[in-house]
């Protein structure tokens, strides 16, 4: 499965570089997420409730940063886990682009999706993995949009 | 009293004997909701087992928690591999001579692959157990392609020793299961490289699955008291599973009843034994309650029996006028993790030598190669007799493909080269001798049905009008003439775990004149209760309103090998004529008797034996029946009770030609089937109506099949269509209108004549509908693509073929 698509954030290039990076904002944003534990600058840990067609699972994943083009950009690769429901693996490569007091956020990604997930047809899990990405993204940009600026 | 000696059509139409439209006796229950199947059996105490299973395709298994599994309110238990192999039973056989894990041994080979089994007070306590049991995986590479498997450093199965042969000699790879041989391979070469004309293809027979409405399932009850055993479950042989359970599970034999409940539908899925059998009798006897296990959709999609799964590469020669000279295939043969084929035990690759098919080729050769993959195992003979379906789709592929080759016309190509009426019975070259058949009769009928010429006339005129822009529409004519080889089948070669393939019929003949027959096979919708009364009515002389045909309690009825492979009608059909004639045996010295005249001297007529040249001088089989339980006749016992055990001297070989018109839109790769023809010729037709219903069922069938059924998996071996919105299955919205028709040429060994039917129009159907997509694009230059053809695969070949520019 793959998935592109870019948005445009109404705050400058390194306040979005650093909320991507703070585990409460992420948690906030991302859907069904229950825990965001960061261990370290690149290795994060979550948990999160996933609804997909009839399969509703728990997945545990562990995200692994790679952050040498900050704050251009950066990339993550990851896997969860969801039991009976099925697994899941990929990555992601961001990127960020000012322009002017607005950044233009850039996302290219790649999973590989195992069991049950991936039997109930590709078509289900693009849309719903669109859905979601769109929903987490709407999410980011109203959490930016209503931060008062420093 | 002469109008009861004239009225003869009459007595003969009220025995509802052979030939009749008899009204199908077992649908007054199913139209009515009244049907028992195994998900119907509710029993006290009754618990639910279900699967954990493994979402990975090829994995090593690290560790199995089971602790918050069993907190879950109503979990009892969870088995794992661990607890089944104290009890040796964490490994099962399987019918191919190989072995297959019941509950993962620290690998998974297939996605959907069974781990564990929880146990629970409901199925909703279950698949609540089921999310908890936490399973600690460490993937392993995946192989989905048999070819790639045969080079790959990766083994699969890591349980057999690399080095050692498997159950059909030796192998060349530790990813190789067998090579199996039929013909002549040098002489078959020699031809072939000598010969004026040659056609090569390589195709794929998709893997599909064979989806019964009713997936499969069972209910095991041990009686802890008795030591008895109660087995009911979804099996289309149960006899050979109560042997199977017996021999695995150390139970006396007498100690089990199997039980097949109504079925609704098997297809080849209900052969073989599953995991979940052998872990629902485990859990009864761990619990001391009954156990009921049963598939969902998906479970039944992703691991039970799968069908085909054949790469094959052909090669045929023939001389310039079109004689085919010589044949040669070869099989790759995708078996998936464990090989669990359903085949005759001698026969690994079925009847995959039927494949010369309803030609007269000389020469010809054929070796199967078998490979294990990373798929679900299985293997069965999807609504065919062995692998009879991959062998008449592979010669009707090259009989077009070598009509390409010759630029002639395929339906005369087939003609030149049908084996003729004259020379059956017919030794094949790959070793069968077919009983019996009239090829060009059928065939002439068949095309005149059609107005073929006329067919082929207007295709030529909407091959112009396309190319002048009038229409995008093309217009395929698919062709097919099947022989199958059904029956299976004599003891001196066909046989499953040791089992020959006999089967029995025992009959009671109760003092009122009405009578229960019972059988070693069992319906699955076929109709037995209706059919083999037909045949027993015509045998015996009673009504078959008044015969009761039970099938599938193995402590009632007589050691049978099962229904599948069209061998209901060839074997046991033919084990209830030979048990009627041992009835009317009888009842002839009891006529004797009671007329007072020489045993020879009494003749069967209709439903009565009469006194030879006094017909006014008879008794009734009624009034028979009633003497075998009230007279002491000297020299006879009383009652009237036969049984039979029919080996069959050979296989039959039903034949068929089939045609069908198809339009396709180029621009959307949407058939429209137009019209569609069917001739078959199962020898003497028991119930026309029947036959008639059978062939529209395996017609759509094979409709699903040759244009969108299949089990697909990606390369990290997901199955792709494990549900009923990608999994094809046809509606009355596909299904065209079947126009039947048929010839009869009856089995000459078969004391009825009948063939069988059930199977035909699937193994003719599939190779029509795809010749039928095939010949629309042979005039832009289609030489072969592979089924299935949906809407997408058809679009695409209308692309490459420059269609769309």
């Amino acid at each position: 499965m793959e998935l592109t698509d870019e948005i445009l954030i109404n705050a400058p290039k390194d306040r979005v570089y650093a909320a991507l990076n703070d585990p409460e904002i992420l948690r906030q944003c991302i859907p069904g997420c229950e825990e965001l534990i960061k261990h370290s600058d690149t290795e994060l840990e979550a948990k999160v409730v996933l609804k997909i067609g009839p399969v509703k699972a728990r997945f545990t994943g562990q995200v692994q940063l790679d952050t040498t083009d900050a704050p251009d950009g950066f990339s993550l690769t990851g896997q969860g886990n969801g039991g009976a429901a099925g697994h899941a693996k990929g990555g992601a490569d961001v990127t960020l682009i000012a322009q002017g007091d607005q950044t233009i956020l850039r996302y290219d990604a790649k999973a590989d999706i195992g069991g049950k997930l991936a039997q109930l047809g590709s078509r289900l899990i693009q849309s719903t993995a669109k859905k979601l990405a769109a929903k987490f993204f709407k999410s980011f940009a109203d959490v930016l949009n209503e931060e008062p600026v420093a | 009293m002469k109008d009861e000696i004239d009225n003869r059509d009459e007595r003969v139409a009220n025995l509802k004997g052979l030939g009749c439209s008899r009204k199908r006796v077992e649908d007054a229950r199913f139209t009515q909701g009244k049907g028992n199947y195994v998900d119907d059996i509710k029993l006290d105490g009754m618990l639910f087992g279900d699967f954990v299973r493994s979402p990975y395709a090829h994995a090593r298994i690290k560790s199995i928690d089971t602790a918050a599994a069993m907190e879950v309110p109503g979990v009892l238990a969870v088995l794992t591999a661990a607890d089944l192999e104290p009890l040796g039973l964490h490994w099962m056989p399987t019918l191919a001579g190989d072995k297959q894990m019941v509950l993962a041994d620290g690998k998974v080979l297939f996605q959907g692959q069974e781990v564990a089994f929880v146990v629970a007070e409901d199925r909703f306590a279950a698949a609540d157990g089921i999310e908890l049991v936490e399973v600690e995986y460490e993937e392993l590479p995946v192989i989905v392609d048999p070819f790639e498997s045969l080079k790959s450093d990766v083994v699969l199965r890591e349980d057999l020793d690399p080095k050692a042969p498997g159950a059909h000699g030796p192998r060349k790879h530790p990813n190789h299961i067998f090579t199996w041989e039929a013909g002549d391979k040098a002489p078959t070469e020699e031809v072939i490289a000598n010969a004026e004309v040659v056609a090569t293809e390589s195709m794929y027979y998709h893997r599909t699955h064979p989806c019964p409405l009713e997936t499969c399932g069972c209910v095991a009850s041990m009686d802890k008291v008795n030591g008895k055993l109660t087995l009911w479950g979804t099996f289309q042989a149960p006899h050979a599973i109560r042997t199977v359970v017996s021999l695995i599970s150390g139970i006396e034999e007498h100690n089990i009843r199997v039980i097949s409940p109504d079925i609704g539908g098997g297809f080849g899925n209900k052969v073989g034994a599953y995991p979940g059998y052998v872990c629902s009798v485990v859990a009864s006897i761990v619990t001391g309650k009954p156990v009921k296990w049963i598939e969902d959709r998906m479970d039944n999609l992703m691991t039970t029996a799968f069908a085909r799964d054949y790469h094959m590469t052909g090669k045929i020669s023939a001389t310039k006028e079109g004689k085919i000279t010589a044949l040669h295939c070869h099989v790759t043969a995708d078996h998936g993790g464990f090989d669990a084929c359903a085949d005759p035990t001698k026969f690994p690759a079925g009847f995959m030598n039927i494949c010369t098919g309803s030609y007269d080729i000389p020469t010809a050769y054929l070796e199967v190669d078998g490979v294990y993959t990373n798929k679900a195992p299985g293997g069965v003979s999807y609504r065919c007799s062995f692998r009879v379906t991959e062998a008449v789709y592979f010669i009707e592929r090259m009989i077009e493909v070598l009509a390409i080759e010759l630029n002639m016309d395929a339906a005369e190509l087939r003609r030149i080269n049908f084996i003729k009426k004259e020379q059956f019975p017919y030794k094949a070259a790959l070793g069968w001798e077919y009983d019996s058949g009239d090829y060009h009769t059928a065939w002439d009928k068949a095309l005149k049905a059609v107005d073929y010429d006329g067919l082929r006339a207007e295709q030529a005129q909407r091959v112009a009008d396309f190319k002048a822009g009038k229409t995008r529409k093309l217009m395929g004519i698919g062709l097919s003439f099947f022989t199958e080889i059904v029956g299976a089948g004599p003891v001196k070669n066909c046989d499953i775990l040791g089992l020959g393939m006999f089967d029995s019929c025992e009959i009671r003949i109760h003092p009122t004149g009405s009578a229960i027959a019972r059988l070693g096979t069992i319906s699955q919708g076929q109709g037995h209760a209706t059919t083999f009364a037909q045949i027993l009515a015509s045998e015996i002389g009673l009504p078959a309103d008044s015969i009761t045909i039970e099938e599938g309690d193995t402590d009632t009825a007589p050691y049978g090998l099962g229904t599948y492979g069209s061998r209901s009608t060839p074997v046991a059909g033919a084990a209830t004529a030979m048990a009627g004639r041992k009835i009317r045996a009888k009842a002839q010295m009891i006529a004797a008797y009671l007329l007072e005249v020489h045993d020879n001297d009494v003749e069967f007529d209709v439903d009565r034996f009469v006194v030879k040249g006094a017909p006014e001088r008879f008794k009734t089989m009624k009034e028979i029946a009633f003497a075998a339980y009230n007279q002491a006749i000297p020299g006879l016992e009383p009652g009237l009770e036969a049984v039979s055990y029919y080996d069959p001297p050979n296989m039959t070989y039903p034949f068929g030609a089939y045609v069908c018109v198809m339009d396709i839109d180029v621009d959307t790769g949407v058939p429209d089937i137009r019209r569609f023809y069917a001739l078959d010729d199962c020898g003497t037709r028991i119930n026309p109506m029947i036959i008639e219903g059978q062939i529209h069922g395996g017609l759509t069938e094979a409709l699903a099949v040759a244009l969108g059924q299949e089990i697909a998996y990606d390369d990290m071996g997901n199955v792709k269509t494990g549900t009923l919105m990608d999994f094809f299955l046809p509606t009355a919205w596909e299904v065209p209108n079947y126009e039947t028709d048929f010839t009869v040429t009856p089995s000459p060994h078969h004391p009825i004549g009948a063939k069988g039917v059930g199977e035909s129009p699937h193994v003719g159907g599939v190779p029509c509908f795809s010749n039928a997509v095939q010949d629309a694009f042979r005039p832009f230059g289609n030489r072969h693509t592979n089924m299935p053809h949906d809407h997408w695969r058809i679009w695409r070949t209308a692309n490459e073929l420059g269609l769309h520019d």
